[in-house]
């Protein structure tokens, strides 16, 4: 489990909020451009219908949240890593509330879908962490370069478990944090508060190196990242 | 397929299905959990192995030596760690152990449990993706082991499964085939009842059937009852019971005519004399009644042969015929004596005379009782209880052993023939032939008709090998021609241990000449031996051979008897059919006669018809075919 903290002051958080209420405006103007076929800018296999209809399920604020997105995604240029990471964590980042999982699910520890937290528009950091994957790999950055990391993260002088994502743009590259707790999208060297610990990604599950077949096991469901993984899928990311 | 093969195939279906479907599962339940726990193994492995790896801080001997331990210390197919480039930094492998299960279950069983891979990093540094393989082979080898004793288990289990179903089914069997044998007797003509099964449902059946057979007998029953009274009226004196004149006259020219009558016999006339006087001096009543105790008399004396007949030819006259019988003398003082006895009680003077006379086969009926009648005047001249006889000396002439010798020879050298009458139908289609077997008794000598030589052959011993030979006979002559044929055989042949087996290696060895073959026993024989006439009908209807009475009719309609013999045809004596045209009686007579037989499915033929009249009557009651002198003319 990991524990996280809050991220940024309580002004930080009003701006927050005003952001969130500019992107909901400015959903409404690209509407009709991404309806009209935005997709065609991301090479990826976006496929915007089977996610807005998984988000109809989830909700209101899950079909927003999931229209919005794809507002945001299409003002980004194609091949241009870059601003993708940054739409994509600064969506999330604005898009979802902190909150720990007790408060938000009922339950210690939670691994919410992207949908899921588009819908309760909260999260802890893995679901922030979790969403941002889910939508890399959509828009078709493959698995490898991505990695969910558990991170010791030291926050005001206290050290906490903590968890970033993180892009390589080559494997031995330094990998850019895609962080909840910083703003802005910095190369790992530049973040010496956080301490690696150990870091994963579905590559092996994802792209042929495992055998495994997402959703086929009944033994899936029994771990979080794959249970997790399974809903990503339903809902269209994958 | 039988019912019983196809419930044993459904069950053997069933469990092998059964089987087959809970070894599968077993199987296959034992296959996918060993998966799954050797995927949880070596993911779980490869997890934790990779975090310790990665607080190595890229240390590769720190990390060999932890991975090492790991490989060494456990249960490990193989451990690797590979760069982001392919590069393989650490690679640990064991020898792929041996399997004890054969390499076809191996394959077939297929157990590839997922590789465990975990990512290892040096901080924000990759150092690799780490996959780790735990030994499956056990798993083969525990699947392989679990296999054999599911597969023991289950073979064991259908074992005893087989063998309650077997008992199980014998149970059900055994009521099944009674019924099955009823309802084949019953196709047969064989009306028979059978003891009622516990099984619930066979019982409906069969007590339906029995009922079935129940009713039949109870209409044949009665409908025999109506036949005896149509009998009685036709062929009997009111009085006294027995033949009346024309049908003892009938009788006596069927018993010198048959060809397998007797040789020889006697005949005895009787009369009372003075009969008007009796009526008036005693009345009405007591000369009745004396008429009746004259015949009874007779009867019991009549008793020496056993197929004696006895007639009453006009009002005070009796006769008696005894076949087979040598003494001429003792037959007829005999009568005198018992007649002698009787008279006695009686009041009054009167009194009765004998005349008898002794017949050889072929003789004319009416010069013989001419004969008979002089006797008669002659001892009623004599006087009171006169007997006078009228001998022709004794027939005789060879003794038994000579008889024997001359029977042996003919069937040594096949000195058989056999005669060719037509059995026609209504449109004077031949039926099939009656062939009584006439035998040579000297190399070049005449063909002799049985009469001549059966109740010698009876007293030898000898009539099953000459039935044998007739049947022998007529095989092959049906073989020859294609002609249906038939062929009277002795009840005394069907008494023999060795006739029925002969007869059936006969058959055998004319399998394709069977079907065209008749077989007829005589009546009187076939009643008094009904359990051999079955057997015979059993062996002859496997082949195809048909079985039936021959000179049928005065008993044939009084057994129920009739009933389980499973018969094809009967044969009515010519003394039944004889004159059919002018008596009302004796035609109402055949006709409830046909009705009756035909109601159980017998086909019944008319011997010995002399008159087209006859014939004509005879087809009108139905009849299904006609022999004698009428269709030679025809």
């Amino acid at each position: 489990m990991v524990r996280c903290v809050e991220g940024g002051s309580g002004l930080d958080r009003l701006a927050g909020l005003a952001l969130v209420r500019a992107a909901r405006a400015w959903a409404l103007v690209f509407l009709v451009l991404a309806a009209a076929g935005a997709c065609l800018s991301w090479a990826a296999p976006w496929d915007a219908n089977r996610i807005l209809t998984a988000a109809g399920r989830h909700g209101d604020a899950a079909v927003a949240g999931v229209r919005a997105l794809q507002a945001s995604l299409a003002k980004v240029p194609p091949r241009d890593d870059a601003t993708l990471l940054a739409t994509v964590n600064t969506f999330f980042n604005q898009r979802i509330a902190f909150r720990e999982d007790l408060e938000n699910w009922g339950q210690v520890d939670y691994w919410a879908s992207p949908l899921e937290s588009l819908q309760k528009g909260a999260g802890d950091c893995e679901d922030y962490a979790i969403a941002k994957y889910f939508t890399l790999i959509s828009t078709g950055v493959p698995h490898k370069r991505l990695r969910l990391v558990y991170v010791r993260a030291a926050v005001n002088g206290l050290v906490v478990p903590h968890m970033v994502l993180a892009f390589y743009p080559s494997a031995d590259a330094d990998p850019l944090v895609l962080d909840n707790l910083v703003p802005d999208i910095r190369p790992a060297s530049r973040r010496p508060d956080l301490t690696p610990v150990f870091s994963f990604n579905a590559e092996a599950i994802w792209e042929g190196v495992s055998t495994a077949n997402v959703g086929g096991s009944p033994v899936e469901r029994l771990s979080r990242w794959r249970d997790v993984l399974n809903r990503g899928k339903q809902e269209g990311f994958l | 397929m039988s019912l019983i093969r196809q419930v044993w195939l459904l069950l053997g279906v069933t469990l092998a299905l059964a089987i087959a479907g809970g070894f599968g599962i077993s199987v296959e339940s034992s296959r996918r959990y060993l998966a799954t726990q050797l995927t949880m193994k070596n993911n779980d492995m490869a997890q934790s192995l990779g975090l310790s790896l990665s607080q190595q801080r890229g240390d590769a001997t720190a990390m060999e030596l932890l991975l090492a331990s790991q490989f060494d210390t456990g249960f490990y197919e193989q451990m690797r760690l590979v760069a982001p480039d392919g590069k393989v930094l650490i690679d640990r492998s064991a020898p792929l152990n041996k399997s004890n299960a054969p390499a076809w279950f191996v394959g077939w069983m297929g157990l590839s449990p997922d590789v465990g891979i975990a990512l290892v990093s040096d901080g924000w540094k990759q150092v690799g993706r780490l996959e780790v393989r735990s030994q499956s082979s056990f798993t083969v080898d525990q699947l392989w082991r679990s296999t054999l004793l599911a597969a023991w288990l289950l073979a064991f289990l259908a074992l005893m499964a087989g063998a309650v179903a077997r008992y199980g089914l014998a149970r059900i069997k055994a009521p099944l085939s009674a019924t099955v044998q009823q309802a084949m007797a019953l196709t047969e003509r064989r009306f028979v009842t059978v003891a009622e099964p516990h099984v619930p449902e066979l019982r409906e059946v069969t007590r339906a059937m029995n009922l079935m057979v129940d009713r039949l007998r109870l209409m044949f029953d009665e409908q025999a009852g109506q036949v005896e009274v149509l009998r009685r009226q036709a062929h009997c004196d009111d009085l006294t019971g027995v033949f009346n004149r024309p049908h003892f006259l009938g009788r006596l020219k069927g018993l010198l005519s048959a060809e397998d009558g007797s040789a020889s016999g006697v005949l005895v006339l009787v009369r009372i004399c003075d009969l008007q006087g009796i009526n008036r001096m005693l009345g009405r009543a007591e000369a009745d009644a004396l008429l009746r105790e004259t015949a009874a008399a007779i009867e019991e004396s009549g008793r020496r042969s056993v197929r004696h007949e006895i007639g009453r030819l006009n009002g005070s006259d009796f006769a008696l015929v005894l076949p087979d019988v040598q003494s001429l003398r003792e037959s007829a003082v005999d009568v005198a004596a018992k007649l002698r006895t009787l008279f006695r009680t009686r009041e009054g003077d009167a009194f009765a005379v004998v005349g008898a006379v002794r017949w050889w086969h072929g003789a004319s009926a009416s010069s013989l009782l001419a004969a008979a009648d002089q006797a008669l005047a002659r001892a009623e001249a004599r006087g009171a209880f006169a007997v006078d006889l009228d001998d022709a000396g004794d027939g005789l002439v060879l003794g038994e052993d000579a008889w024997r010798v001359r029977l042996e020879q003919a069937l040594a050298h096949r000195w058989a023939e056999l005669a060719k009458f037509a059995m026609v139908d209504v449109h004077g289609d031949v039926i099939h032939f009656e062939c009584p077997l006439r035998l040579r008794l000297e190399s070049d000598g005449a063909p002799v008709p049985a009469a001549q030589w059966l109740p010698m052959a009876r007293r030898t011993q000898l009539t099953w090998r000459i039935d044998l030979l007739a049947v022998d006979v007529a095989l092959s002559a049906i073989a020859v021609d294609g002609l249906p044929r038939s062929v009277n055989l002795s009840p005394s042949s069907l008494a023999d241990d060795g006739f029925l087996p002969a007869l059936r290696q006969l058959l055998l060895q004319h399998r394709a000449s069977a079907p065209g073959l008749w077989l007829e026993v005589a009546e009187a024989g076939a009643m008094r031996n009904i359990e051999l006439v079955r057997a015979l009908v059993d062996q002859a209807h496997a082949m195809g051979v048909r079985v039936g009475l021959e000179h049928a009719g005065e008993q044939v309609t009084q057994s129920g008897r009739l009933l389980e013999a499973g018969l094809d045809f009967v044969k009515l004596d010519a003394s039944l059919v004889d004159g059919i045209a002018e008596s009302t009686a004796r035609r109402q007579h055949v006709a409830s006669m046909l009705l009756m037989l035909h109601g159980i499915g017998l086909a019944v033929y008319a011997e010995g018809v002399n008159e087209e009249a006859d014939a004509q009557a005879l087809w009108d009651c139905g009849i299904d075919g006609v022999t004698g002198p009428v269709v030679k003319r025809a």
